[in-house]
């Protein structure tokens, strides 16, 4: 499923302040992309009016050329964000089941929950309640709860940023397996450069409120990616070059209002 | 009384024993006359003689008590219901149920004799309006202070406000309400025991009543040992259900 992105605006209801300005962009059908910028630069609220979790004060969202409505009950998005998100009185296995509950187009489900677990590898874990669980399995009970909705795309905010280092490439790799297997279409805000560039097939850069696309970077480095490959840090280098600029620009601007 | 350990236990029991054995030396030893405090023996005696009557009594009065708390629950969650739905609606709901709250007990309860005479529902109305306050307040917390993580998943999902109520606000208020119940059920009890104070043809109350103008002590303090049981009881069995349904909770402290 593509993305088409028109002229995109965003300022919150009673404020002066223009968080999103004229953001353009076509994202086509399975493409990985990762969405980077300084903290408080509007890439979460660009993530959230694609998710119709906010509603763009102008502009248009079409997914496979027709228009997105924010109350529309397809199934079309799924979303993931910072923190795990999980019903505490649930276990990991009827966490992932809920999601299920809200797929209302009647057809069956792409797999069953215990599936999703076991692509995430937690099919040991099913039956546990998240107050068992470590902070990176119960993020690992989240993605397969994305999984289990079957959505062609795959919205994420920031999904590993709470975990330490070495979780957060365990579960990246898991990620990128889950991608290569279905191709949905992939729009990931984070903040880590090298993991950007270890993922994504392109990289948005956006600066500062308001936030506006400054760099697309296709990043064209063959898989599985290896971050000792002399390019791997050309694109390391472009991208820290990049938001370093936007910093500098965004330093008389920022207002410290931080939707993160 | 989460983790009541063994030694826990014996030192509650070693408590109330040492108390009773306490008072009942100090009566003979000061040698108090049995109309201003009777001896914990001559109170267990009146007890255990007159066992049918405070069972049929007591009876009365709990069973009041436990419906009005229910209605009194039910209100109280029905109304936060109402104000997450209705923001606007807070203001005016609060106010007046704060009003009703801060009238005092033994102002309403002989009005509501006068009303619904002498039978359970008076008693059945003063223990709901005094149980409802603390449930309103503490669910009402319950169902607003929901994570923005599980607020933005939901709305991802494009759910109702009454999928949102069922699979998340209502069960994010099940601990509240527990610790709203910790509070109201001995109100209950207090509820109960005032309405039927103030006119009533049973309960425990009116048997208290009867033995404060006969000034029979041992009957008074009879009533109120068996008070004092049903509160520890209905406090306990509380903890016990909470431990079943909101295990997440308390297992996640």
């Amino acid at each position: 499923m593509d993305i088409h992105v028109k002229n995109l605006v965003f300022s919150y209801p009673h404020s002066s302040l223009t968080v999103l300005q004229g953001i353009n962009l076509y994202i086509p059908s399975g493409q990985f992309v990762a969405v980077i910028g300084q903290s408080g630069c509007g890439k979460s609220t660009l993530l959230r009016l694609l998710a119709g979790l906010l509603r763009p004060t102008h502009g248009e969202i079409h997914l496979n050329g027709t228009e997105a409505h924010p109350h529309a009950n397809t199934p079309t998005l799924a979303w993931m964000g910072q923190s795990p998100a999980l019903l505490p009185w649930l276990t990991a296995y009827q966490n992932v089941a809920m999601a299920l509950r809200f797929l209302r187009n009647g057809n069956p489900p792409l797999m069953s929950p215990a599936e999703a677990l076991s692509r995430v590898g937690l099919a040991a874990y099913a039956h546990e309640y998240p107050h068992r669980l470590s902070g990176g399995m119960q993020q690992r009970v989240a993605l397969a709860r994305l999984l289990v909705q079957g959505a062609p795309v795959w919205l994420m905010d920031e999904p590993f940023a709470a975990l330490d280092e070495l979780t957060r490439e365990h579960l990246s790799n898991t990620l990128l397996d889950l991608w290569l297997w279905l191709h949905p279409t992939i729009i990931w805000v984070t903040h880590h450069i090298y993991e950007a560039v270890r993922l994504a097939d392109r990289i948005l850069v956006l600066s500062p409120r308001p936030a506006q696309i400054v760099e697309d970077i296709p990043v064209v480095l063959p898989r599985p990616r290896d971050e000792n490959h002399p390019g791997f840090n050309a694109y390391v280098t472009q991208l820290r070059k990049a938001l370093f600029a936007t910093n500098l620009q965004g330093g008389l601007t920022y207002a410290g209002h931080d939707d993160e | 009384m989460r983790g009541t350990t063994t030694s826990s236990r014996y030192i509650t029991w070693g408590f109330v024993i040492g108390t009773l054995a306490a008072w009942e030396t100090g009566v003979y030893f000061w040698d108090i006359p049995v109309y201003l405090l009777p001896p914990p023996t001559l109170i267990l005696r009146t007890l255990v003689q007159n066992a049918p009557v405070y069972l049929q009594s007591s009876l009365v009065t709990f069973g009041e008590a436990l419906l009005g708390l229910c209605v009194g629950t039910s209100i109280g969650v029905f109304i936060a219901v109402l104000v997450t739905f209705w923001p606007t609606l807070e203001h005016g709901v609060m106010s007046l149920a704060i009003l009703i709250k801060s009238t005092p007990l033994v102002a309403i309860a002989p009005l509501l004799t006068i009303w619904l005479g002498f039978g359970w529902q008076p008693k059945v109305v003063i223990t709901a309006l005094v149980t409802f306050f603390p449930v309103l307040i503490n669910v009402l917390v319950g169902l607003q202070t929901i994570d923005s993580g599980l607020l933005d998943l939901f709305r991802s999902w494009r759910a109702s406000r009454w999928e949102l109520l069922w699979h998340l606000r209502l069960p994010h208020s099940l601990p509240y309400i527990f610790a709203a119940l910790k509070v109201s059920t001995p109100l209950a009890l207090i509820g109960a025991i005032v309405a039927e104070w103030t006119g009533a043809s049973g309960g425990l109350g009116r048997l208290m009543w009867l033995a404060y103008t006969n000034l029979n002590l041992p009957h008074l303090f009879a009533a109120i040992f068996i008070l004092a049981a049903a509160g520890i009881a209905l406090y306990r069995l509380t903890t016990q259900v909470e431990r079943r349904l909101a295990f997440w909770y308390l297992s996640s402290q």
